[in-house]
């Protein structure tokens, strides 16, 4: 409430809203640059795809495994699978954040509880190559299944 | 893609009511936690806030507050607990999900209040570095935990109504009762549900819950199976009679011979189909999904452009920071991913209270659009248990009636369709001698027939079209056909050696709920077609019985998925098709929303999108009016959730300043996020008081 209580203070008493300072052109344009680049770091941080899948092991009759950790999102996020073999995601959630409870495959119908600091597996039958996402109740953190 | 439902997967249904049960209790415990900290965040920040009164009211000191209490250092002491302690999760995890590449709420408020108190910090401890530039050293201790408190408070509420969405599967899963009254060793024992096997005897007492699904085996009684299938009136049960675990018994004592357990039963069936149109998405929310990808990203890029163009226009970093907070602590990433998936939650669980079992979101989304329905005759608008009306020979015909029956029985008997055993049953009874003659060369034509060699004779039993068909005369039959066809009865005519014999007249009654159903389905502006087998004249009687228009007839149980397509190319809009599960599965599948009529004791569902348990055709206009109302919910939830983003982003960036004079303060920003998501369950939540609108009486 400060800036509202503050403007209606200077709108009665006829004063400028706020102190304007000159400011150096250098500095106007060294905080135009780095705003900037503090913009293109972030969005690449955040949106550019990082490192690459994570290939699943091979586990017992044909069946692939990963483990995939849930902490603030899933590691890996990107998870390589074989086409035309099941296979078995545990989730290991170390994350308290309601949000990330419960992990939903969409494309298979299938939503998991995942209980504090346990970890809790899915099976998935063997799918055909494509890419199948997986997130939070919310959509928020995301991870994706890689079939090749 | 296939979606198995019942393929091996550990923590599934096999201990539902045990994962249930734990997540329970980390929402519970999740609460407590949040409760304790709202309560220290709210009185450190009223204790805050006091503190900043004067620099508020933009005075140097009032007469009741002492100086040292409105020193910046006693808000640095006050609110210090509140960012630590109180809010801390949103900062540990903005940390984890940046490790990770990721960026959710967390990030937005962790980054927003963080800027806010750190700045604040610059300003009490090294205050010389602002006024040097000529700016005040105030601080905005204030504004951090006011946002934290309401943010605080947002997940509260959310939370709590986060739990009551799952209410509905919660409250299925309650229905079975813990412990059976088994026949053991000769003795009834009363053991743990899960101890139960296929094959023990129960035995249940009246005003007792069955544990399990099974066959009674001795004793009468009515059961309630309301709590599954929707249908109010009670059941009247006997031996041989299949009973559902977890419905109610009423007044008799009876024992049943357990036919499934665990994940077999109904009720665990049930569950799993909620559970699985909860996992599922519709296509609304795929939308929503991708914009909640880049969200947060862009609303980080929004805020720092804010910060810079309020940089270069006034040339003060403070109030740049505070557009810059403002930006950060608005935009709610929330409200957009919690628009469906909430919907969906309880409109899933309201369905399977009225005995509708959406298989997914997408059903639930489509039905509400249909424009055409397809409804199947017979087991459908009919009971599904026709009985021979009428048996009359030709005048013309040469054998007596005790041999016909004779040798209709014994081809019929081969066949499992119900007509054929309409005709056992009608026929058997009145032969003389129960030794029936021996079949060769059986054969059963889908939608047709029999035909077969018995007694020395060629007999063919079927529709007069398909003896006309095969060549014979059928001129004698047709005024008796015409007669019988007219009282709504399907006709069977037999032939003996190329001659028409005598024909069956076989009806079936139309169930208790069609004629209201099928009004209220035009009330809805739904176009309603029967698909029948059934000769046209037959299927037209039963059309008009029931105030159907629109018939098409003679159709064969192969050729019902085709007319489904057909319709869809005409252009009907989005088709439905309602059928038993079984036989008319191709034809479910095909249309846009496939509809199985359940029995009651068993959910059959191969195919179809939607699953009425109880068969009662009221759950139609029932299902597509739920349908409306989530569509509509969900629209009004993702309408305001883009809305509020939409209008709040510009707002909190300054955008309206230089046209209105508005400035939005960080704290107001940080109480609108708050109240956004809070308000999107909250809608969500109105669906539970859907309740379909009763038919009326026929």
């Amino acid at each position: 409430m400060t800036s509202f209580v503050a403007a209606a203070a200077a709108l009665t008493s006829g004063e400028p809203l706020w102190r304007t300072i000159e400011q150096p052109l250098v500095l106007r344009l060294a905080v135009t640059a780095a705003g900037l680049a503090l913009i293109a770091a972030e969005l690449w941080w955040f949106l550019a795809r990082h490192g690459e899948a994570v290939a699943a092991r091979e586990g017992e009759r044909g069946l692939q495994e990963i483990t995939i950790t849930v902490d603030g999102g899933y590691s890996p996020a990107r998870v390589r699978l074989i086409a035309g073999r099941p296979v078995r995601l545990t989730f290991h959630r170390l994350d308290p954040s309601g949000c990330v409870a419960k992990v939903i495959v969409p494309d298979f119908r299938r939503s998991l509880d995942l209980p504090l600091n346990a970890r809790t597996s899915l099976e998935l039958p063997a799918m055909e190559p494509g890419e199948y996402p997986f997130h939070c109740g919310m959509a928020m953190v995301r991870g994706v299944l890689e079939v090749v | 893609m296939s979606s198995p439902s019942a393929g091996p997967s550990c923590c599934h249904a096999d201990d539902l009511a045990g994962s249930a049960s734990g997540m329970e209790r980390e929402l519970a415990h999740e609460l407590t936690l949040l409760r304790r900290k709202l309560t220290v965040a709210s009185v450190l920040t009223a204790l805050v806030m006091l503190s900043s009164l004067p620099h508020m009211l933009g005075v140097h000191a009032l007469p009741f507050l002492p100086g040292w209490f409105t020193s910046p250092w006693t808000q640095l002491v006050l609110s210090a607990p509140v960012l630590l302690w109180c809010g801390r999760e949103f900062f540990t995890g903005a940390w984890a999900a940046f490790r990770q590449h990721s960026a959710d709420m967390n990030t937005l408020v962790a980054a927003g209040t963080g800027i806010a108190w750190l700045t604040s910090l610059v300003a009490t401890l090294a205050p010389q570095l602002l006024t040097n530039e000529g700016l005040p050293a105030d601080v905005y201790y204030e504004t951090a935990v006011v946002i934290l408190t309401l943010v605080l408070l947002g997940s509260l509420m959310e939370a709590r109504a986060r739990g009551q969405t799952s209410e509905a599967i919660r409250r299925l899963l309650q229905l079975q009762p813990p412990t059976a009254r088994v026949l053991r060793d000769g003795a009834v024992q009363e053991i743990p549900v899960a101890l139960v096997v296929v094959g023990d005897l129960v035995q249940v007492r009246p005003g007792e819950k069955l544990p399990v699904d099974g066959v009674v085996e001795e004793g009468n009684s009515w059961v309630e199976e309301s709590m599954l299938t929707g249908e109010p009136t009670p059941v009247e049960k006997g031996p041989g009679d299949a009973v559902i675990g977890a419905s109610m018994n009423r007044s008799g004592s009876f024992s049943f011979r357990v036919s499934r357990v665990g994940t077999g039963t109904v009720l665990a069936q049930i569950v799993e189909l909620v559970r699985q149109a909860q996992s599922s998405r519709t296509r609304v929310q795929r939308l929503a999904d991708q914009v909640v990808g880049w969200f947060v990203p862009a609303v980080i890029a929004l805020a720092i452009a804010a910060f810079v163009v309020w940089f270069l226009v006034s040339g003060n970093p403070v109030l740049a920071m505070l557009f810059l907070v403002s930006v950060l602590v608005i935009a709610c990433p929330c409200a957009l991913g919690l628009a469906t998936p909430t919907s969906i939650m309880v409109a899933s669980g309201k369905g399977a209270e009225n005995g509708l079992i959406f298989r997914s979101a997408e059903a639930l989304e489509t039905a509400g659009g249909l424009r055409t329905i397809v409804l199947d005759k017979t087991g459908t608008l009919t009971r599904g248990q026709p009985a021979v009306t009428d048996f009359e020979c030709l005048p013309a015909g040469r054998l007596p009636a005790q041999a016909l029956l004779a040798a209709v029985a014994a081809l019929e008997e081969r066949s499992e369709h119900p007509l054929a055993e309409a005709i056992v049953a009608f026929s058997r009874p009145q032969l003389q001698d129960p030794q029936l003659p021996a079949v060769e060369g059986f054969e059963a034509v889908a939608g047709r027939g029999v035909k077969g060699r018995t007694g020395g004779m060629n007999v063919l039993v079927g529709t007069p079209r398909w003896l006309s068909e095969l060549g014979l005369e059928i001129t004698a039959l047709e005024p008796l056909a015409a007669r019988l066809e007219g009282s709504a009865c399907s006709v069977a005519a037999v032939a003996v050696d190329g001659r028409i014999e005598a024909c069956f007249g076989i009806a079936d009654p139309l169930k208790p709920s069609a004629v209201a159903a099928v009004a209220a389905l035009r009330r809805l502006g739904i176009e309603v077609v029967m698909l029948s087998g059934d000769a046209r004249r037959t299927a037209e009687v039963v059309a008009s019985q029931v105030g159907i228009e629109r018939v098409i007839a003679e159709v064969r149980p192969a050729d019902k998925a085709a007319v489904i397509r057909r319709l869809q190319e005409q252009g009907e809009g989005p088709v439905a098709m309602v059928g038993d599960g079984i036989n008319d599965a191709p034809a479910l599948a095909a249309a846009d929303v496939g509809l199985a009529m359940g029995t009651g004791t068993d959910v059959a569902i191969a195919a179809s999108d939607i699953t009425l348990i109880s068969g009662n055709l009221a759950g139609v206009p029932a299902a597509i009016e739920l349908s409306r109302h989530t569509m509509a919910n969900i629209r009004q939830n993702l309408v305001f959730a883009f809305a509020y983003n939409v209008a709040g982003l510009p707002i909190a960036a300054g955008l309206l300043f230089p046209l209105t004079g508005w400035l939005l303060s960080p704290m107001i920003a940080g109480g609108a996020m708050a109240f956004s998501s809070v308000s999107v369950v909250s809608n969500a939540l109105r669906l539970r008081r859907f309740r379909p609108t009763p038919l009326a009486a026929s």
